[in-house]
């Protein structure tokens, strides 16, 4: 457990090291004023909303089947 | 053993049966003859990346036309015999010796027929042939399962063709790969790689086929 | 809960790859620049319908062995949810190839090995629905499946090493590795991989279950 939350760490410490610019034009204008975090936060809340409804469905059925 | 005479026995069944109607022979031949010369028709000259593709069109369809009729208008009589007699695995490969001879002797008469009424350039004429042979192998390795699938499955002609498009593509691109290679008069060393992937198809697909048409022959 | 931890585990999985492969820098590369993330999100679509079809033909194998019919629900199911992950795989490539290479359908060996092998499951599904009677159509359906999956292999994984083609890793293209060596890619794509092979089983096996339970309906 302590390894992967140190490998966590190490990770998101690395998100804001961006290589430097070498002619390939990047988002970086989209980094540096942050808004590619509410960009991250929608796709997050979409993603887990679509396996929160997975785990309902999952839930349902299990329920149908226990009546059988 | 037993294998090996049953298969003769049912090969020289196939052929005399053949050979007493030749339905199947004249009919394709018919086909494949008056496709081309319609195609001559239409087309008149043609380039030769064209002409390679339209040989293969004309060959695939009359593969189809033809393997299709080796299980799907067998009668339910002679189904019965065959399964008093034979052994299934003997069954299915004396079906696919058979369409093989049967495909190479239409491809080679249709090639014939087909160059003489087209004038091409093949720079290999050698290595062109040994495709068309090639060819004609995969297809009938090929469809006799397919056909052999379809047969069960309530007789109709269009799922013969849904079912064994989406197989015999890969094979087609290869052949047709194969071909332009031969025609090109490139090296033969170029082509070893399609030689190789098309005879790993046909070895694959005999063998799924030897296993499976057990299971699909009990019934 | 213990039963989930499989569904937990590909869930955080694909979390954690949205996150981070937005987050985390990649390698500048021209023509592809940003939309080199689209890796983390395209490409595990293969590796799911790849890893489902498997799932596909064991079961129909499994079925003609044993003639139990769950096999073959899980067969049917599992290339359900293949062709679903096939589709989507297809459209988003295209997305992504329109705008990297110029047109939604260039003429890629790969794309059109895609579109064949998904051409051969819907066939399955056309073979599954021109027969009424159960056994038959779950034994045919079977034979199909595993027939036409060395020919699937052939063509997604053969074809498209022979033939030139736009994709990393084929036709003297360099693979993935050359361009995720010097980075971080790698611990993003290969869980966005898993988690999406793992969402993938999942959502299969809630199609299976649906399925057994109409069955069971049908019965009475």
């Amino acid at each position: 457990m302590k390894k992967t939350v140190l490998f966590m760490i190490a990770l998101i410490s690395s998100f804001t090291v961006f290589a430097q610019n070498n002619g390939v034009e990047m988002a970086e204008e989209l980094r540096s004023s942050g808004k590619i975090y509410v960009v991250v936060a929608v796709m997050l809340l979409l993603f887990t909303a679509f396996i929160l409804y997975l785990f309902s469905i999952d839930r349902r059925l299990k329920k149908l089947e226990k009546g059988n | 053993m037993k294998l090996i005479t049953e298969i003769r026995y049912l090969l020289k069944k196939e052929m005399v049966l053949e050979w007493r109607s030749k339905y199947a022979l004249n009919g394709i031949l018919l086909y494949v003859v008056s496709t081309v010369f319609v195609c001559y028709l239409s087309f008149k000259t043609t380039p030769p990346l064209v002409w390679n593709a339209l040989f293969w069109i004309i060959m695939l369809f009359a593969a189809i036309n033809a393997i299709t009729k080796s299980f799907v208008q067998e009668s339910k009589g002679r189904l019965l015999y065959y399964y008093q007699i034979a052994s299934p695995q003997a069954i299915i490969i004396a079906k696919i010796i058979y369409n093989m001879l049967l495909m190479i002797l239409m491809s080679t008469i249709a090639l014939f027929f087909y160059s003489i009424v087209f004038q091409n350039e093949v720079g290999d004429k050698l290595l062109y042939f040994a495709a068309v042979i090639l060819g004609a192998i995969s297809f009938s390795s090929v469809f006799t399962m397919i056909s052999a699938i379809a047969s069960k499955a309530n007789n109709n002609g269009t799922l013969m063709a849904i079912l064994s498009f989406p197989v015999i593509i890969p094979v087609i691109i290869l052949i047709i790969k194969l071909s332009k290679n031969a025609m090109d008069g490139l090296d033969r060393s170029v082509s070893l790689d399609e030689i190789g992937v098309l005879t790993a198809i046909n070895l694959i697909v005999i063998t799924v086929s030897l296993l499976l048409f057990p299971y699909l022959w009990r019934d | 809960m213990s039963k989930n931890w499989w569904k937990i585990t590909a869930s955080v999985f694909v979390l954690y790859s949205v996150v981070t492969g937005l987050l985390l820098k990649v390698p500048m590369l021209p023509i592809l620049h940003e939309s080199i993330r689209n890796l983390y999100f395209h490409v595990p679509m293969w590796f799911a319908m790849i890893v489902i079809y498997t799932i596909a033909v064991v079961n129909s194998i499994r079925y003609l062995q044993t003639n139990d019919e769950k096999y073959d629900l899980i067969a049917v199911e599992s290339v359900n949810t293949g062709l679903l992950f096939g589709f989507i795989g297809l459209l988003s490539g295209m997305i992504w190839a329109n705008f990297t290479w110029g047109s939604p359908w260039p003429n890629d060996p790969k794309l059109n090995s895609a579109a064949i092998a998904t051409l051969m499951y819907l066939a399955y599904t056309v073979l599954r629905s021109s027969l009424d009677e159960e056994q038959k159509r779950a034994k045919i359906s079977a034979i199909y499946n595993i027939f036409a999956f060395p020919v699937m292999v052939v063509l997604l994984f053969v074809l498209p090493r022979l033939t030139d083609s736009l994709h990393p890793g084929n036709g003297g293209n360099p693979g993935f590795g050359a361009y995720d060596l010097d980075s971080n890619m790698r611990f993003v794509f290969y869980p966005a991989v898993l988690g999406w092979i793992g969402i993938a089983i999942w959502i299969m096996n809630i199609r299976f279950r649906i399925r057994k339970l109409e069955n069971i309906k049908n019965q009475i």
